[in-house]
């Protein structure tokens, strides 16, 4: 943007120059290049801050039973939230996090946050969200959102997070 | 008030897995009631003589001492022997000035062990003389130097000879161990000696680097990390400490296990959509699907011979632990105790599968091949990652048993429980091969 204004500055004077100078130095010969363009006005620009992007918390996080990858009526309801966020918003890409509780095995839970994640992924798809749009990870018991060691913390941790990566 | 709940804890714990345990010094330590069978031998080492003839620094007068406390640890860790301390009091008793190997012997000491050392230039020159207390006799002696910075070494070193002496194993003193330290949001990989000491830092790549496992021949460790993002399995090298990637299909690459004869590695992959366990050649390529189910199937490990794969399965719902030929056939359920059966690894002595069962919290478990004789080793607090030394003699686990996640240590049998580290934040240990 910054840059474009100042090419074009440097245009309009290297216009100027050729104009009354027909001896150009050595420093001004780039512009040249750019002369020709008509002067064009950076409309486009001014439409971006209409848009308000996506964020990660504009998608609800999805909860999940111990030991568990269904979705719940709750999770289907958050996940019927997700879709329509992606429906008004036909450019946005997502991945989807698949995460459980500090129980069990680091290995188990790697796998069952990925049956979590993919659980989410497939019921978006249903939903008619294109795949292409979506990605997934598992991080196990590795990214808890909540260090405590009760269900309190438990029940945040086994979830389904969305995270915008391309708007 | 607190002291006597943990206390009641105990009692019914203790008696709900038909084990009693007794107060060790600063370590607790469980006594299989199986465990009747086997007696350890008792053994004794005297404090270190100096027996150079310059006068002794304050530094190497503790290096000095530090040896016998050494090489008492080293000891007492093996199932095979029992450390038996000096008693001053005993010693009053019988009316004596120092210990006679007489004194020893009413202690109940089988073989005695006198050490010497002396300070060559910026060396440690130590000096044992093993003695079977029956006979009085001096059974067989050895010397070891080493610079003063590596003096641990040139104990252990004189550890492994004693013990290969008397029992005629290899002892595990020199063998390393690896596990993940939580850092902010990340977890590294660490090595250090079996006993925690000489910590050094394998990764630092600001992710999570979880389950690591060595080649047989101990020269890679294989583990999986998320460096890029997604969940991959990389190949470390330990002489230059260089990691390179060694598969990443897409979804999980996880849990790698390498075949002993180093020709395979075992792992999980789902890019089918659902977690499986897959062969891998030596350059990441898939040789084999072995499973095909629904389910989770995950934490593969390999029979010493190479010609069976066990591994967990949520197919009846919870976690169990399962046998398979290493091609994928004969499938078989191992584990019928308890509801959630995880995390097995093979005993390189191919007879025993340790693992983690929950009970409440997580336990360390073993269990015979043939599915009988389940036992449980570790409780209190959450017991996972339980892996053997190369000797078999030896487990490596993480507990939450005090509050932070650390490894600790204990014998096949449960006894000499050690923590080895004291952060907090400690996870996924693996134990090294033999040198």
């Amino acid at each position: 943007m910054k840059r474009l204004l100042i090419l074009m500055l440097l245009a309009t004077l290297a216009f100027m120059f050729f104009g009354c100078k027909p001896k150009v130095d050595p420093v001004v010969e780039q512009p040249v290049v750019v002369a020709p363009e008509p002067e064009p006005e950076p409309e486009p620009v001014e439409v971006i801050p209409e848009v308000i992007p996506v964020e990660d918390a504009d998608f609800v996080v999805v909860y999940f039973d111990l030991d568990k990858y269904n979705l719940v009526d709750a999770a289907k309801t958050a996940l019927e939230n997700n879709a329509q966020v992606l429906k008004d918003n036909p450019s946005v890409m997502v991945k989807i996090e698949g995460h459980c509780d500090e129980r069990g095995t680091v290995e188990y839970n790697l796998s069952l946050g990925e049956k979590r994640a993919k659980a989410a992924m497939d019921y978006m798809i249903d939903l008619g969200v294109a795949s292409s749009r979506l990605d997934m990870v598992s991080y196990g018991k590795e990214r808890p959102i909540d260090n405590g060691h009760n269900e309190a913390a438990w029940s945040k941790n086994r979830r389904a997070a969305f995270i915008v990566i391309s708007q | 008030m607190k002291y006597k709940i943990v206390i009641e804890l105990v009692v019914v714990i203790g008696l709900l897995s038909a084990i009693s345990f007794a107060q060790n010094v600063g370590d607790y330590q469980g006594r299989l009631s199986d465990k009747s069978s086997f007696e350890p031998t008792k053994i004794s080492v005297e404090e270190t003589r100096y027996i150079g003839i310059d006068y002794i620094t304050a530094s190497d007068s503790v290096m000095m001492k530090n040896c016998g406390v050494i090489l008492r640890r080293d000891l007492d860790f093996s199932p095979y022997f029992e450390i038996v301390l000096f008693d001053k009091f005993f010693l009053k008793h019988l009316e004596l000035e120092t210990m006679t190997i007489s004194a020893w012997k009413w202690l109940g000491t089988k073989y005695l062990i006198k050490l010497e050392t002396e300070f060559p230039r910026s060396n440690i020159r130590l000096r044992y003389r093993l003695f079977d207390v029956d006979t009085k006799r001096e059974i067989k002696k050895g010397t070891f130097e080493a610079k003063k910075t590596e003096y641990r070494n040139a104990v252990h070193d004189m550890a492994n000879e004693i013990l290969k002496s008397l029992t005629g194993d290899n002892g595990i003193y020199r063998t390393k161990v690896v596990y993940a330290k939580k850092i902010d949001d990340t977890k590294e990989l660490f090595i250090a000696d079996y006993d925690g000491q000489n910590e050094f830092q394998l990764t630092d790549n600001k992710s999570i680097n979880i389950s690591p496992t060595f080649s047989p021949d101990g020269k890679y460790i294989y583990f999986t990390s998320y460096m890029d993002g997604d969940p991959n399995i990389y190949k470390l090298k330990l002489k230059n400490n260089t990691v390179e990637l060694f598969a990443e299909y897409p979804g999980l690459n996880a849990a790698p296990s390498v075949a002993p004869d180093g020709s395979k590695i075992a792992c999980v992959l789902s890019k089918d959509g659902n977690s499986e366990i897959y062969l891998l050649n030596k350059n990441g390529r898939i040789e084999k699907r072995l499973t095909e189910s629904r389910a989770i199937e995950s934490s593969p490990t390999w029979s010493p011979d190479g010609k069976t794969i066990a591994f967990s399965s949520d197919r009846t719902g919870a976690p169990q632990i399962y046998l398979m030929d290493a091609d994928g056939k004969n499938m078989r359920r191992l584990t019928f105790n308890g509801s959630y059966n995880d995390s097995p690894n093979w005993s390189p002595k191919g007879d025993k599968i340790t693992f983690v069962s929950r009970a409440g919290d997580f336990t360390i478990c073993t269990v015979d091949t043939t599915g009988r004789n389940h036992q449980v080793l570790a409780i209190y607090g959450n017991n996972e990652n339980p892996h053997y030394s190369p000797d078999g003699n030896h487990i490596i686990f993480s507990s939450t048993r005090l509050g932070p996640s650390e490894i600790y240590t204990m014998d096949l049998f449960g006894n000499s429980q050690r923590r080895l580290t004291v952060r907090g934040g400690m996870s996924n240990p693996a134990w090294a091969p033999f040198e």
